[in-house]
């Protein structure tokens, strides 16, 4: 069955590519190549960052596989090594941002997903493109925890070590986020 | 509706209910049934996680298939690197001459091995003992998913034999045991014969 690695699986093709099994790998990279694109792209705000992050975020699981200690749960692993990489990405693009600003005197690149214009307006198509509006004008900090819950599904504990806070603070910008998220939303029902 | 404080007037806040949500966890859990603030809160919380996971979904469906373009451009980029394993001495005709194997191709080999059989696919492969002393007893423990209703569920015995072959022709390693686990179970359409 060696041609259906696509069908096999996830702890097997972990498994496999613990042993150095770079067919395996690749198939794990497609089977969920897409998740952490959408999380990646939802996070720095788009696809041509996304594509760097989703790259270095496959590198480290290659080097990292053989730690991994439960092999099935490797979906999730990737989750988070991507959002990890994520947030080195926007700490990396935002140094480089106020740098190159101070040079150019001018504004540097506007922050992640932070796009007005059309999605911002009141008459929002529907209920996705107003969340896609309310959460381009939400805080950073609390995007990066409703986007690592609620696209991740990463539990309270796992965001915190991600974001190098503490679950508790996770908790309360979680919290905050979806209170100004649902006011927002509800506001154009 | 409207939500015009964190904190209703029964004194919860929708931070508890947010966490609730989460991890099921809500200081007085019977109070979520009778209080109007705090039903209406959570109604919000959910409407608000549903448009969150139809986001989600379009999101994933616009970032494409794994077998597009841009995963593929990914892929060639990663050279991934080689794990070679231990090195595994060979006999030589001259003493002068250091012959190894790795114990990547090792495991690759038994890799192939099983993948040949009809509904099975090797997962994780382990070569117990010390493959870099000549000679010393060595078990290899293979993991194995197999095709749901494949004659392998019941005995891995050809398996194990073709193992042996291949192991004894390619390699010089004394082999002691081949001991299969079926970890997984492939749900899967019948394979086309």
């Amino acid at each position: 069955m060696r041609d259906q690695l696509d069908l096999v699986p996830d702890a097997i093709l972990a498994g496999r590519a613990a042993d150095g099994d770079t067919a395996a790998f690749e198939a794990l990279a497609r089977r969920y190549g897409p998740h952490m694109r959408a999380c990646a792209r939802r996070l720095t705000g788009q696809y041509a960052d996304a594509d760097d992050v989703v790259q270095e975020a496959l590198v480290q699981a290659w080097k990292q596989l053989e730690s991994l200690r439960e092999p099935a749960a490797v979906k999730g692993w990737l989750l988070r090594l991507t959002g990890s990489r994520s947030i080195d990405y926007l700490r990396r693009r935002r140094n480089h941002t106020s740098l190159s600003a101070l040079e150019e005197g001018g504004a540097g690149r506007e922050p992640a997903a932070a796009a007005p214009g059309p999605e911002s307006s009141a008459v929002a198509a529907s209920g996705t493109e107003a969340l896609k509006a309310a959460l381009s004008r939400l805080p950073e900090e609390q995007r990066r925890c409703w986007v690592l819950k609620e696209f991740n599904g990463q539990s309270y504990e796992q965001i915190a070590q991600t974001l190098n806070i503490s679950p508790a603070s996770v908790r309360g910008r979680l919290a905050r986020a979806r209170i100004t998220l649902v006011r927002e939303m509800e506001g154009w029902r | 509706m409207s939500i015009p404080h964190d904190t209703f007037e029964c004194g919860h806040t929708l931070e508890e209910l947010s966490q609730y949500l989460d991890t099921g966890d809500f200081p007085d859990l019977r109070h979520l049934e009778t209080c109007p603030d705090c039903r209406n809160g959570l109604d919000s919380l959910r409407r608000l996680s549903t448009a969150g996971s139809e986001l989600f979904s379009k999101d994933l469906a616009e970032a494409g298939s794994g077998n597009d373009d841009w995963m593929k451009d990914i892929l060639a980029n990663l050279k991934l690197e080689l794990r070679p394993g231990r090195s595994i001495p060979l006999r030589s005709e001259h003493p002068a001459d250091t012959l190894t194997e790795t114990e990547g191709s090792v495991l690759a080999l038994v890799r192939s091995v099983t993948d040949l059989a009809p509904g099975a696919v090797a997962g994780r492969v382990r070569l117990e003992g010390d493959v870099t002393v000549p000679g010393e007893a060595i078990t290899v423990n293979l993991d194995l998913a197999v095709a749901f209703g494949n004659p392998l569920l019941g005995s891995a015995e050809a398996l194990r034999q073709d193992l042996g072959e291949a192991l004894a022709r390619h390699t010089e390693l004394n082999i002691a045991a081949i001991d299969i686990t079926i970890t997984d179970v492939i749900d899967t359409p019948r394979e086309e014969p």
